[in-house]
């Protein structure tokens, strides 16, 4: 692999975190965010890499790293679909919302299309209740879904 | 009291750009700063007191007598982190404060952090809510910008910054040691009690943890003082709440009303009752973890604390969640534990394994495979848990295994090969 | 001061004392797997919750501290009840595999299980599948079904050894002990991970399916790797020592000992001298006893005193040293020189490793020996194993007219050795040894020495014999006449020597 290093922006990012912070290690979770926005995904390198930036154990980066969900310790999709299967979404048809992904993109929970642009998971509540059933693509949460919003948010896609 | 009237935490939601600085300024917004800094933080903290404020996360602890906790002579640096791991099920009341108006809670963090003597404070916001995050961080910006945040605000001597932290996804940051673990950059623990993070919290310093909405009240107490505030709700359980109306209803949505409301009033009129002219079966009516009411004991439950207390259930975080008759609630319990096996930070023995052991038996039940014998496990690991460990999460599960297994035995009972 | 009652027996504890430190002031045993006394308070696995009157929930006793008045239930019902319920918990994902399980025996899972349970598992649910026979490092192996996730091996290593290798991964029932992918658990007191393990998560790979551990006996020992002399546990069966455990000794180990010292156990059982050998020729045969008393004989009596020396050894016990030093006054030899293995700065640390690899220097050096310093060359040598390859070339250089060797193993000083008597180790005899505080620590002999071995004092006092000189000897006035002390003076902890000036 090569070499791991912020680029330029997120260096500058970086040094803004720190100064929020008596501590180093304070800013695990914002720094983690950087290097997963740069490299896609958290591998042993980056974090690694993150370790020595706070001054931390890898092993102490690595135990944060796999207790947060939204950390990937696997490179994903580009396209990222979570759909929320919590009680709110399920009582208003989250169920369908996932049959309809695997589907359309003939995978399973947890996988990603061979093409490496879908991945679907299965994600707990989202904080999105009232607007049940819904999902979040990448960042963006995409609310009150039928099967036709879902099939028009797909071929809207690239 | 009709709902319209009491609006102190929702008043600008249908104001068309509420989230910006010269909108909430139209509106009074930061007003409250002037008399703020004229005030000593005791008697801050008594105003406070006096608005019966409480923690509306979801415990419900007296706000000015948790602020009073903080030790006033430590010579540390004392913190605020406000709560905005909104992740219970059911409840999104303060991913849309934070939406739409973003600077209320901002006016009210500067409230706390003088009353605490606390110069940084810090926003932990779960990492989800990228959206809602981007908003705070264009409000915080435009306050310091203004000079509500920073140094010498508005002249007052008064130094305040604000930081917004991002989680990643774990239900138990809302906690609030566990928030204060995974502030400092470790896995999100809940920490062991006592010490009390008043004293011992965040970097080992005096902290306090409240929850958007808490703080989001402060500037209408603080302005219009805790006497009108206190117009609003019951004697015991002063002031308005957010209720997060989800599942069967026709207009789920959040829901500012004073507390004592009816539950059936919130469901029939302001929700425009049950979808597709159902039948209710049952509310949940704090968010996931506090017990469910058969829909009998819902329709006759004021929302305030000692009223659903009295039905046997909790007020919770005030998520609201609603099923019909169809609903089944085999598969509605195996959905929460899910999540709450899913959730369990892992740490303590009987939270780690009873989750998920009540989990797979209410999994393996709804495939048609119950034993004998199953509602009497279920009801033990519920027993076995609740109250044995470092934080309550196990009790947010024991809870809904209770009450499911008391008002929809006979349900459960179907799914048991007889 | 305050006094509390634990069980109806009111005692007083200082200041902070937990319930947990005070019911065991007050011998009474709380269960628990998460606590250890020299980590950090986790109060995860919730083993030793009590009942504290006028609390309105069950606490854990570990991080309760003591106050003034309280009343602790440890043993009623209820709390058996609680303690069952937590044990049944930790049990529903654990292999259960007993019989394959190297910890079986010494489990703590299996001893609560006899203690508060007893009845079956009413778990019918798959297990959670994790990694077994995980590798985890030159010395330890991982089993993470078994784990019970108490996280006393990371405290371990994140506070005792400050190297923080373990950690956990995932959350919840899927929680996982591991390294850093790629790394390995490899710091000098890894095994100390699996001393504290309660449960067979963590097992020792050279202890490994070697032996069901109730086969095994034990005596109280003092490791021979450095000057610290950590206390341990020497493990025997089988005239075999099968493994060292720690045996803790607030002074000098606490409860913890490094791995090369704890893996120096098959010192007593491989390469070891069974029978006298004697040079003839050129080279080294095996002999009678008598015939290599003899040639002892012939070498030492034809010389003055001034024409030996007696070589001790830093390696060797305080009473085996004071026996040869015995032997010197009788014979009137005064040349006492030790042998000692070389130091090894590098390997040190502040911790429990010495740079003086010896695990008497401090005793031979109270006897009045002087560091093995040579002027051999016309003299007949007569040693205690332990010299260094320094030593050994010097010998060699130097060439004395016989060299007489009490060894233990064989190797390269056996190698020089023209007459070879077989020594016993400090496994297969009572004596002590001096350690870098000057604290005198006793062992008690595990083994039965095998063929003709016998303790170094015993041949120095055939020698003698055979020289016709009166030379009686005995362990325990050896370590009077050279130390002013009683092996009942030394107790558990060892006894500092009163300063020689």
């Amino acid at each position: 692999m090569a070499d791991i290093k912020f680029n330029e922006a997120n260096q500058k990012k970086f040094e803004q975190l720190l100064k929020r912070y008596p501590q180093k290690r304070a800013a695990m979770l914002p720094t983690l965010w950087l290097a997963q926005e740069q490299y896609g995904w958290l591998s042993p390198e980056v974090m690694t890499y993150v370790g020595g930036l706070l001054e931390v154990p890898p092993s102490k980066v690595y135990e944060v790293a796999t207790f947060y969900t939204m950390f990937h310790l696997q490179p994903v999709g580009k396209y990222h679909f979570q759909v929320c299967r919590t009680l709110s979404c399920q009582l208003r048809g989250a169920e369908g919302i996932t049959a309809q992904l695997k589907k359309r993109f003939g995978i399973g929970i947890g996988q990603t299309s061979e093409d490496g642009r879908f991945t679907l998971t299965e994600v707990e509540c989202l904080g999105s209740c009232g607007t049940a059933p819904m999902l979040q693509l990448n960042d963006d949460y995409h609310e009150d879904l039928t099967e036709a919003k879902l099939d028009q948010l797909i071929e809207s896609l690239e | 009291m009709d709902v319209m009237e009491a609006k102190v935490l929702t008043k600008n939601f249908g104001v068309k750009d509420s989230h910006t600085l010269p909108v909430y300024e139209s509106t009074g917004g930061y007003n409250v700063l002037k008399r703020l800094f004229s005030m000593k933080p005791e008697e801050v903290i008594e105003e406070v007191k006096k608005s019966g404020l409480r923690g509306r996360g979801g415990a419900g602890f007296p706000t000015g007598l948790k602020w009073s906790f903080v030790p006033k002579d430590s010579p540390k640096p004392k913190y605020l982190c406000v709560n905005a791991d909104e992740s219970e099920p059911g409840t999104f009341k303060d991913r849309y404060l934070m939406e739409l108006d973003p600077h209320r809670l901002i006016e009210g963090i500067i409230v706390c952090s003088y009353a605490i003597d606390c110069h940084q404070s810090y926003i932990y916001i779960r990492g989800e809510f990228v959206f809602p995050k981007e908003r705070l961080e264009q409000a915080i910006a435009e306050a310091y910008a203004k000079g509500y945040l920073g140094k010498n605000i508005l002249g007052s001597g008064y130094d305040l910054e604000l930081t917004v932290h991002r989680g990643a996804g774990a239900y138990i940051c809302g906690e609030e040691t566990a928030l204060l673990n995974s502030l400092e950059g470790l896995r999100g623990m809940p920490r062991l009690k006592p010490p009390f993070p008043a004293v011992v919290g965040l970097f080992g310093c005096p902290t306090v943890v409240n929850n958007v909405e808490t703080l989001s009240a402060l500037p209408f107490i603080l302005g219009e003082g805790p006497e009108a505030y206190r117009k609003f709700g019951t004697e015991k359980s002063p002031g308005t709440k957010m209720f997060s109306v989800s599942g069967h209803v026709v207009r789920p949505g959040n829901y500012e009303i004073p507390l004592g409301y009816s539950l059936k009033k919130l469901i029939e009129e302001d929700c425009g009752g049950m979808k597709d002219g159902k039948a209710l079966k049952a509310v949940i009516p704090g968010g996931s973890s506090v017990p469910v009411l058969p829909a009998k004991d819902a329709m006759e439950v004021n929302l305030d604390y000692e009223s659903l207390a009295e039905k046997g259930s909790m007020l919770g975080s005030g998520g609201v969640i609603v099923m019909d008759e169809t609903t089944c609630m085999v598969k509605t319990l195996t959905n929460l534990a899910h999540f709450y096996a899913h959730e369990s930070c892992g740490q303590c023995s009987p939270c780690r394994e009873g989750t998920g052991w009540a989990h797979k038996i209410l999994k393996r039940m709804l495939a048609g495979e119950g034993r004998a014998g199953d509602l009497e496990t279920l009801h033990r690991i519920a027993d076995n848990m609740a109250g044995k460990t470092i934080c309550v999460l196990a009790d947010a599960l024991a809870m809904p295994i209770w009450s499911y297994l008391k008002h929809f035995r006979s349900e459960f009972e179907a799914y048991i090969e007889k | 001061m305050p006094k509390l009652t634990i069980d109806g027996k009111e005692i007083e504890v200082a200041d902070g004392t937990t319930v947990f430190e005070a019911a065991r002031q007050a011998d009474i045993s709380i269960p628990h797997f998460c606590y250890h006394p020299k980590l950090s308070i986790a109060g995860n696995c919730r083993m030793c919750l009590v009942d504290i009157e006028k609390m309105p929930k069950p606490a854990i006793s570990c991080n309760t501290v003591a106050n003034e008045g309280m009343v602790v239930n440890t043993k009623t019902e209820k709390v058996k009840e609680l303690q069952k319920s937590v044990l049944e918990f930790i049990l529903i994902n654990h292999p259960i595999d007993c019989p394959v399980c190297d910890q079986a025996g010494e489990c703590k899972l299996q001893e609560f299980y006899m203690d508060y349970t007893m009845t079956d598992s009413e778990f019918h649910e798959e297990k959670v599948k994790k990694p077994k026979k995980v590798d985890l490092g030159p010395n330890v192996m991982l089993d993470d079904e078994r784990c019970i996730l108490c996280s006393r091996c990371i405290r371990f290593c994140d506070e005792i050894t400050h190297t923080s290798e373990l950690c956990f991964s995932e959350r919840g029932d899927r929680s996982t002990l591991t390294t850093f992918p790629g790394k390995q658990l490899d710091n000098k007191y890894s095994l100390n991970t699996v001393d504290i393990c309660p449960v067979g998560a963590l097992t020792s790979k050279p202890f490994r399916f070697q032996k069901r551990v109730w086969f095994l006996k034990h005596v109280p020992s003092v490791c021979s790797g450095c000057a610290t002399g950590c206390n341990i546990y020497m493990d025997y069966d089988d005239g075999k020592v099968w493994r060292y455990r720690t045996r803790d000794n607030e002074s000098v180990n606490q409860c913890w000992t490094c791995d090369a010292g704890r893996l120096s156990y098959p010192l007593h059982n491989e390469k070891r001298v069974t029978r006298p050998m004697v040079r003839k020729n050129g080279v080294l045969e095996y002999s009678t006893i008598s015939d290599a008393l003899g040639e002892i004989a012939r070498a030492l009596s034809s010389l003055g005193g001034d024409e030996a020396v007696l070589v001790g050894s830093a390696q060797e016990s305080n009473e085996n040293n004071m026996a040869l030093k015995k032997f010197g006054q009788t014979c009137q030899i005064k040349d006492l020189q030790y042998s000692a293995k070389p130091k090894d700065d590098a390997d040190a640390d502040n911790f429990l490793i010495k740079a003086d690899k010896n695990p008497n220097r401090a005793g031979v050096q109270h006897l009045g020996y002087q560091e093995f310093h040579g002027g051999i060359g016309v003299k007949v040598v007569l040693a205690l194993e332990g010299f260094s390859e320094t030593h050994l070339s010097q010998l060699r250089e130097e060439g004395p007219v016989a060299f007489i060797l009490l060894a233990t193993h064989l190797g390269p000083e056996t190698e020089l050795a023209d007459v070879v008597l077989p020594a016993a180790t400090f496994g297969e005899q009572e004596g002590s040894f001096t350690n870098f505080q000057n604290r005198v620590q006793k062992f008690e002999a595990a083994l039965i020495p095998q063929g003709m071995v016998l303790p170094a004092w015993k041949w120095l006092e055939k020698i003698a014999q055979e020289l016709k000189q009166p030379l009686q000897l005995s362990a325990e006035a050896l370590l009077q006449e050279g130390f002013g002390l009683k092996f009942a003076d030394l107790g558990t902890e060892g006894k500092i020597l009163e300063s020689k000036n």
